[in-house]
């Protein structure tokens, strides 16, 4: 691998970690050390039914001040500030999100609201705060968004009908308890479509026009684990060694993308999300190994990369090589862990392709692609490939 | 050719007409719509006492008021974009990418990011334009 001799950087990364199983009931511990005592508990009412909230309150007992538990699959402002004035009227002086990529977002949201008062809708940008804001504790019951060590939030404005994008350092959670008991009961088909969201960010961030070489360490060793353990979780997901490999590696991928940021696959599936309702992680599954191939000649190193990590890179091989024997072991693994395969399989249409192409070209996610995207025809053709 | 001090109304009305006069300016830019503002944070050391705001503003391929203005003005753009001299300095030689700058929190944006990103090649645009000024570093006068 090469770096430019006028390689500079920034990496931020300053969440500490609290894994094993049964580490949730740390919380309070965790909690007192940051010098809080009243809590507010974020989550939604899938978490809540599968009982995942409960050891956490009982943990907390009398310093949890309060349970937010509307947070619906995709959070919005208006639940943001709802929620912020629960927790404002309750005294709260720190967030704890128990969920997955939609809980953990709208506690960023109350996080700020809580510091800076006001509505949510005025901190669309990027890294406007200028001071630390309240502690945010998550405990993720997925593993793949990594949002759990990641600035930056995504939460619908109902009334512009559009996601806005805040990112800010001095909002990134302070602490993330990974506890594999959390994801024990996660399904299957949920179990790998997060996995290969974790995937997606680890490879989308060794290709980025932003890579850097610590991001591309965590990256490495994040698909090394995913490509040893996802499959053990798909076939039992009671076997909590595997489990907590794989929030171990989707927590260093999300520190890899937080940095180096994401491609054209995360381009395509936000699009494919808000045009046809393909959850993130499946459409980032099945697009994985599309979005390589069409990358394979501007990204052929960081792809060798990734080949290393899947250890098919043979001695010998040279980069070219590497990187194509990357893309079909990625096309692989999706088989033998049972990931969907085709667009076709999620519902959308041919039309929703089309429209979905033309939107992939306003994501954020697309600048930092290493092969330059500008026509929508060349999005729709990988979509095409993929359905 | 002739040199301006940046951050002067002179630099912004030659920074105006190099966009004003570029045919390729004009088709990328077809699809924009609004200003967008540039606050300079005080850096004494480097010549800048006070913040600098500057106001430009686009409109499908034209450009309107390229101003220096009041906190105010600056403030009711679009997008307001804040940053040191020294971060600034390094986006207008293009030595750093405005996008990457972002990011990493060396430079702020209040505003749809998404907007931006969609016209990505305007940006870029208005950015290489400004490249062909010759200019005048307050730091290196």
């Amino acid at each position: 691998m090469a770096y430019d001799q006028d390689l500079a950087f920034v990496y931020f990364g300053p969440t500490k970690i609290v894994f094993g199983a049964g580490a949730a009931r740390d919380v309070e511990m965790e909690m007192a050390g940051l010098g809080c005592s009243r809590a507010l508990v974020v989550t939604d009412p899938g978490v809540m039914k599968a009982g995942l909230v409960e050891g956490v309150l009982k943990a907390l007992g009398d310093r949890c001040v309060g349970v937010w538990s509307e947070v619906p699959q995709d959070t919005g402002v208006g639940i943001v500030n709802r929620a912020a004035a629960f927790a404002r009227e309750k005294g709260a002086d720190c967030v704890v999100s128990v969920g997955g990529g939609s809980v953990i977002d709208t506690g960023k949201g109350i996080c700020i609201l809580l510091t800076e008062g006001g509505g949510l809708e005025n901190f669309e940008g990027i890294q406007l705060l200028t001071r630390p804001q309240t502690p945010h504790i998550v405990i993720p019951t997925t593993a793949g968004t990594g949002s759990e060590v990641t600035s930056m939030a995504v939460i619908l404005d109902e009334r512009k009908k559009q996601k806005i994008l805040i990112v800010e350092y001095f909002n990134t959670p302070r602490i993330a308890i990974l506890d594999p008991k959390m994801t024990e009961k996660l399904p299957p088909l949920l179990t790998v479509s997060t996995g290969m969201d974790a995937m997606t960010h680890a490879v989308e961030a060794l290709q980025s026009t932003q890579r850097e070489p610590i991001a591309d360490g965590l990256a490495m060793q994040a698909i090394r684990l995913l490509h040893r353990y996802l499959p053990v979780c798909a076939k039992n997901g009671a076997d909590l060694t595997a489990r907590g490999q794989v929030q171990l590696a989707a927590t260093m991928a999300g520190w890899a993308f937080g940095n180096a940021m994401v491609g054209l696959v995360h381009a395509m599936a936000h699009s494919l999300g808000a045009i046809a309702r393909v959850p993130h992680g499946i459409a980032n599954g099945i697009l994985l190994p599309h979005v390589m191939a069409f990358n394979l000649d501007d990204a052929a190193e960081g792809y060798a990369m990734v080949a290393e990590s899947l250890g098919v890179r043979e001695k010998g091989m040279d980069e070219a090589g590497a990187a194509g024997s990357a893309v079909t072991e990625m096309g692989a693994f999706l088989r033998r862990i049972g990931h969907p395969l085709r667009l076709s399989e999620t519902g959308a249409t041919e039309e929703d392709l089309v429209k979905a192409a033309a939107l992939s070209l306003s994501d954020g996610a697309i600048v930092n692609n290493p092969r330059m995207v500008m026509d929508e025809e060349e999005i729709l053709a990988v979509y095409r490939a993929a359905f | 050719m002739a040199k301006f001090n940046a951050m002067t109304q002179e630099w912004l009305d030659a920074w105006k007409e190099k966009i004003a006069t570029s045919a390729e300016y004009k088709e990328i830019a077809k699809n924009w719509e609004g200003s967008v503002s540039i606050i300079v944070n005080p850096d004494p050391e480097k010549g800048i006492p006070e913040p600098i705001y500057v106001f430009t503003d686009y409109w499908h391929g034209d450009v309107r008021d390229f101003l220096i203005c009041d906190k105010a003005k600056a403030e009711s753009a679009n997008f307001v974009m804040s940053g040191d001299f020294a971060r600034w300095k390094q986006v207008a030689k293009k030595e750093v990418d405005s996008t990457k700058a972002l990011m990493q929190g060396k430079l702020k944006l209040k505003g749809d990011l998404t907007y931006v990103v969609r016209n990505i090649k305007t940006v870029n645009k208005v950015i290489d334009l400004l490249c062909e000024i010759e200019t005048i570093w307050p730091d290196e006068v």
